[in-house]
């Protein structure tokens, strides 16, 4: 049969002015990350601002781990919109879940990336890791079963998501029409193939979801299982890990969703609705967040050990307290205006977009010292507080990888649609 | 065919990621050759382990794939979408 030569749903294909411009700049930070890790590769850690714990005064893990942390995070929300949009049939979130899934991949490989630098000899410590490390460490569990197991699942629901999309796309004349045909793989959307689809999905999103809740939770338990480091040392790490991901991944899905919202001009799918089920849905998670910062704040103020409470004084009124407040206000007054919505019922994209900006804001800065103040003021042994200032290598490395992130993310919008095709748009014609 | 061959799949998935598991144990069990020279808190006590780890957990995963992609051996009972559509 004849192809139809139509334009591609949702701009897919069509590269305008100004994103051409926009993926030159993101090269261009990318090549300057590329550049500080090479700097950082031939000269070493010394050109970061870590520096061994007590002796050397400063920490052995900073900004490269914060975001580690921040990244691994943000995977969350997605895998988990898109589980429970199949697990509890929320039509309404139907159109962000490939937006969601997208951001999981990305922010996985990103987390992947952002340990390398953190090691002094990344290959050695790749295979390494794959050669001797223990499944049962929790180390183990965050950079190679997070990263492995949990982006293999990802990619998998995703694949087998966006193969139906993928068929329609093939039946229009283009140059990619040999990607979609690849990725359909004969799908036909045949009621079977339907209805297995439907089956996979379903017992899919119910293995992905006790993996990642099981991967959060491995990544709290890295910090939380370390006695000898105050500050670290808590049982409550990994549900606070679990409940901050989903904060800064929700937030930023928002933030992603109401670009997309614009850019591709999407309001029919990315309508108010959508917005009002993430916003409530942050609402939520922020105020569990802050329930378990209160009950922390109880615990280390009220009759804290010795060691515990100089941490916690570096993070309330010491070196770190410039950070820690406007976290925790960004926090709160994204609560208030989620709340204020909610109470009122009036919905505002623009307040719910200010609201992920304002939690991710705050996540960057909680893992940030989530990381470094229990290697600078948490040494039992008599050292001097340490200091923690990241130089530029570290500031171009991670510009970098988020600079990679969004190019890897516009790239993906360019040759994809990334809300799912309506079922109205069913036409397989590539038969 | 499909569903067997997707249990088989995730069964071996399961049993490969719980051995290694199993293997990469501190352990020292008298007898048991594997364990045998391991003295507790040594590394696992058969190298890439953790690699075979990973791959058990992939396989699982990769069975969802095996069960969509594998063609079905008969027709299926139902027309295809769409059929006798004007196109």
């Amino acid at each position: 049969m004849a192809m139809r030569v139509e334009p591609l749903p949702y701009r897919v294909g069509q590269i305008s002015t100004g994103t051409l411009l926009l993926i030159v700049v993101l090269l261009g930070v990318v090549a300057q990350g590329l550049y500080a890790f090479s700097r950082q590769l031939t000269e070493g850690l010394v050109v970061t601002g870590m520096r061994d714990i007590g002796t050397m005064g400063g920490p052995a893990w900073g900004l490269y781990i914060a975001f580690d942390i921040y990244f691994v995070g943000v995977s969350f929300a997605g895998i988990t919109t898109a589980a429970l949009v199949r697990l509890l049939n929320l039509h309404a979130l139907r159109a962000v879940s490939r937006l969601a899934e997208v951001l999981t991949i990305i922010a996985l490989i990103l987390a992947a990336f952002s340990v390398l630098p953190d090691l002094g000899q990344p290959l050695r410590g790749v295979v390494h890791l794959l050669k001797y490390a223990r499944p049962q460490s929790p180390f183990f569990g965050t950079f190679t079963m997070v990263i492995a197991g949990y982006l293999f699942a990802s990619l998998v629901y995703f694949f087998l998501d966006g193969r139906r999309d993928a068929a329609i796309c093939a039946a229009r004349a283009g140059r990619l029409q040999w990607f979609y045909r690849l990725w359909a793989a004969g799908y036909r959307d045949t009621p079977a193939e339907r209805e297995r689809h439907r089956r996979v999905g379903f017992w899919l999103s119910l293995a992905i979801l006790p993996m990642l809740v099981i991967a959060h939770s491995t990544l709290g338990f890295v910090f939380g299982l370390q006695v000898g480091r105050p500050g670290w040392f808590s049982a409550l790490q990994a549900p606070a890990f679990v409940i901050m991901a989903g904060v800064s991944g929700v937030g930023l899905l928002i933030i992603i969703a109401a670009i997309v919202r614009t850019t591709l001009e999407a309001q029919d799918r990315l309508t108010p609705e959508v917005f009002r089920w993430l916003a409530n849905f942050l609402m939520v998670l922020t105020a569990a967040y802050i329930y378990f910062m209160l009950v922390d704040w109880l615990t280390a103020t009220y009759a804290a050990p010795l060691h515990e409470s100089r941490v916690t004084s570096a993070l309330l009124f010491g070196p770190y307290a410039r950070i820690y407040w406007p976290s925790v206000a960004a926090l709160v007054a994204a609560f208030y205006l989620l709340l204020r919505q909610f109470l009122t019922g009036r919905y505002s994209i623009a307040v719910t977009v200010l609201c992920g900006a304002l939690v991710n804001v705050a996540a960057v800065g909680k893992r940030l010292l989530i990381v470094v103040p229990s290697q600078t003021h948490g040494a039992m042994l008599p050292y001097p507080s340490g200091t923690y200032t990241p130089t530029w290598v570290e500031y171009s490395i991670i510009g970098g990888l988020i600079a990679l992130g969004t190019l890897l993310y516009i790239v993906f919008t360019k040759v994809f649609p990334v809300i799912e095709l309506p079922e109205a748009r069913q036409e397989m014609g590539h038969r | 065919m499909r569903a067997t061959l997707t249990r088989v799949i995730v069964l071996a998935g399961l049993i490969l990621a719980a051995m290694s598991f199993a293997l990469a144990l501190p352990l020292r069990i008298p007898g048991v050759t594997v364990f045998a020279t391991a003295p507790a808190g040594s590394d696992g006590a058969v190298p890439y382990l953790p690699a075979l780890f990973i791959l058990g957990i992939m396989l699982v995963f990769l069975a969802a794939v095996v069960y969509e992609l594998l063609p079905d051996r008969s027709p299926p009972p139902w027309p295809p979408a769409g059929a006798g559509r004007r196109r």
